[in-house]
């Protein structure tokens, strides 16, 4: 078994992180296997097709678990992952995005689900994901045009408390932390990848803290962050008046 | 996560992708019908001196039936158009009170956002008329200030703003500047100086003209003889524009503050038919802060002057005037408890004989009010107001009144 080597930060990424890192014994190999079965899973797992998974777990500064985290790894060797098909979604509903933040492909169209009764204007402001348009009640719109990686910053011009991010990233291998934390990847490609965990009110340089690791068996990471959180700002109006004149 | 074939399948089952939505039509409204209880002299708004809506006694009528039309384009433009109508059997108004396009762009990256409104509308000064058609939020009677506000004051012109949005400049409020620049409003402090400060929902409608008490100076051969019986608030005597100026600062979900300047800019010797230009300016200054248990706070302060002269330049009324009001509501469920306190002056500085302007004066508002339904609000409120005018012996009254009001009203909402 190879142990992962800690890699020198690159390209802006959080410096002081040490994630904890752990090899994971891979189909419940344990050493007093037998010598054939050994050498059979061991040349299983030499194969380059051979999957491998990556699970993440997002702890804060001080330990706790942090759910809707986003967590990506990008291939640093040259590996080549399909492009994902996957669709994401984005809700407005109770006149807030919901999800206040999700994470695409960067390429990949990002459906809009207005499930209030009234009409939102959504707008991004980021030069290379720039957009605008109304969606009145019930209505759904596929929106092309988000090709380039970054930070999408939404904001509705009608109701100016709503807030919400879509992180494109450049890579297939993205999800969101779920309750209790954590995050896997079956990860086609062995070799060196950078780990990001992204999340708005990080209080990292953008928004971001990652590691290089490499991947070349089953590895559990837990990244314990060394920036702190801010409070996500709840999308909600000043005012609880239901007929506020909006003009 | 959907994949594409789930995503397509959706689209095709809700009826497909939502394309150019070119143009949408909203209206929305109020009715408000109440009952009003008063004890108080002939009302203000039909030449009476007294200081509520309604006049002595029992009276059930229509406080307000307002209905706004929105019409809202792609681009961010949008036309708007406010109707009121106030039936009481005997001061009855339908007419428009605002009607303007808005234009309102897209923020930049950095958040800077411009706006701007082409027509006849409201600087946005009021805390309390926030509802559909510039109907009252918390309570029943607007305040002194605003009900004013309501009477004299509509700007129609041109109003140019520019917000930086906090949440996309990373700090957490934000702020705007707004400048105006408006025409017909040269009569506009004459109610003002001739019945003070008066509390009431009604707003007067485009063109519509007000009865001025009896005043002394109106007789032959005193100052005023020339002024008109009723009075005109929304003309254009002078061909000069006035302005108007604001700054805003919002914190999301704590609260904002307002400050502003209006100023109608009149040339001071104009008459025509009997109506004068009057140069009215004031400064004024809100605030709104959410505490802690659903509980609001806000307070709104505006002092100024108005002068109006003679043909030859000579003063006749000059007066200072300021109001201001605190107002503390909580809300619990479907509840909700308003309090308002306010204190008002009118300063006469002219010396013109039979027309005394001179005014102090403390009120106080009570308000419950219960959400039947979403739409449906039950209100009862009691407002009382103390004030001292020397000029209301002009009318027979006595200088000091103390004036009580009890409404019960259905508002609803659409």
């Amino acid at each position: 078994m190879n142990i992962p080597t800690f890699t020198e930060a690159i390209d802006g990424v959080c410096c002081g992180c040490d994630w904890e890192i752990v090899t994971l014994n891979r189909l419940g190999l344990v050493p007093e296997a037998g010598k054939n079965t050994a050498l059979v899973l061991g040349l299983l797992m030499s194969l380059p097709a051979m999957a491998v998974e990556l699970s993440v777990n997002v702890k804060s500064a001080s330990g706790a678990v942090l759910e809707g985290m986003v967590v990506y790894a990008e291939p640093l060797d040259g590996q080549q992952l399909p492009a994902t098909d996957k669709v994401i979604s984005v809700g407005q509903k109770g006149k807030s995005f919901t999800p206040y933040v999700s994470v695409s492909q960067a390429g990949n169209n990002v459906l809009f689900d207005n499930q209030d009764n009234i009409t939102h204007h959504i707008y991004s402001v980021d030069g290379d994901s720039r957009f605008s348009f109304k969606i009145k009640a019930g209505e759904k719109r596929l929106q092309d045009g988000l090709n380039s990686a970054g930070e999408v910053a939404m904001g509705c011009n009608i109701h100016d408390w709503m807030s919400g991010y879509i992180l494109l990233v450049d890579t297939p291998l993205f999800a969101k932390t779920a309750a209790q934390g954590n995050v896997s990847f079956d990860v086609s490609e062995t070799g060196r990848y950078k780990v990001t965990v992204w999340h708005p009110q990080l209080r990292a340089e953008n928004n971001r803290e990652a590691q290089v690791i490499d991947l070349n068996e089953d590895i559990q990471i837990t990244a314990q962050l060394i920036n702190g959180m801010e409070a996500v700002p709840s999308q909600e109006s000043d005012d609880d008046f239901d007929f506020i004149s909006d003009y | 996560m959907l994949n594409k074939g789930t995503v397509l399948a959706v689209l095709i089952s809700a009826g497909g992708v939502a394309q150019v939505s070119a143009l949408e039509s909203k209206v929305n409204g109020i009715i408000d019908y109440r009952f009003a209880h008063s004890d108080t002299s002939n009302s203000y708004r039909q030449g009476g001196v007294g200081k509520f809506g309604t006049d002595n006694g029992g009276q059930a009528y229509v406080g307000q039936a307002g209905l706004q039309w929105i019409l809202e384009w792609d681009s961010g433009l949008s036309f708007h158009s406010v109707a009121n109508g106030y039936l009481d059997g005997e001061d009855n108004g339908l007419g428009i009170t605002e009607t303007f396009f808005k234009y309102r762009g897209i923020p930049s990256e950095s958040g800077n956002r411009l706006q701007s409104r082409v027509g006849l509308f409201y600087p946005a000064i009021s805390l309390e008329n926030k509802a559909f058609a510039w109907a009252s939020k918390n309570t029943l009677n607007s305040s002194t200030l605003n009900t004013w506000i309501g009477e004299e004051i509509r700007l129609l012109g041109v109003e140019l703003g520019w917000t930086r949005l906090g949440k996309l400049n990373d700090s957490n409020y934000d702020l705007s500047f707004t400048a105006s620049g408006f025409f017909n409003n040269d009569p506009t402090g004459a109610l003002l100086a001739w019945h003070g400060w008066t509390s009431s929902s009604r707003q007067t409608v485009w063109g519509e003209k007000r009865k001025i008490p009896p005043l002394e100076a109106r007789k032959p051969g005193y100052k005023l003889a020339p002024q008109a019986a009723e009075s005109d608030p929304f003309l254009e005597l002078d061909d000069r524009p006035g302005y108007h100026l604001q700054t805003q600062v919002r914190w999301a979900r704590k609260g904002e503050v307002n400050l502003g300047y209006y100023d109608n800019n009149a040339q001071t010797n104009i008459v025509v038919n009997g109506q004068y230009t009057w140069r009215t300016r004031f400064y004024y200054a809100g605030a709104r802060w959410l505490l802690p248990n659903k509980l609001e706070l806000s307070a709104q302060y505006m002092t100024g002057d108005t002068l109006m002269n003679d043909v030859y330049g000579n003063a006749v009324v000059d007066n200072d005037y300021s109001s201001a009001y605190i107002m503390l509501s909580k809300r619990w469920n479907k509840h909700r408890l308003t309090g308002r306190l306010e204190e008002f002056s009118v300063t006469d500085k002219d010396q013109t004989v039979g027309d005394n302007n001179d005014e102090y004066g403390k009120a106080a508002t009570l308000n419950y009010t219960y959400r039947y339904s979403k739409p449906v609000f039950l209100s009862v409120e009691h407002n009382w107001i103390n004030s001292d005018r020397p000029g209301r012996v002009y009318s027979g009254q006595p200088v000091s009144r103390e004036e009580r009001q009890l409404l019960f009203a259905v508002r609803y909402f659409f």
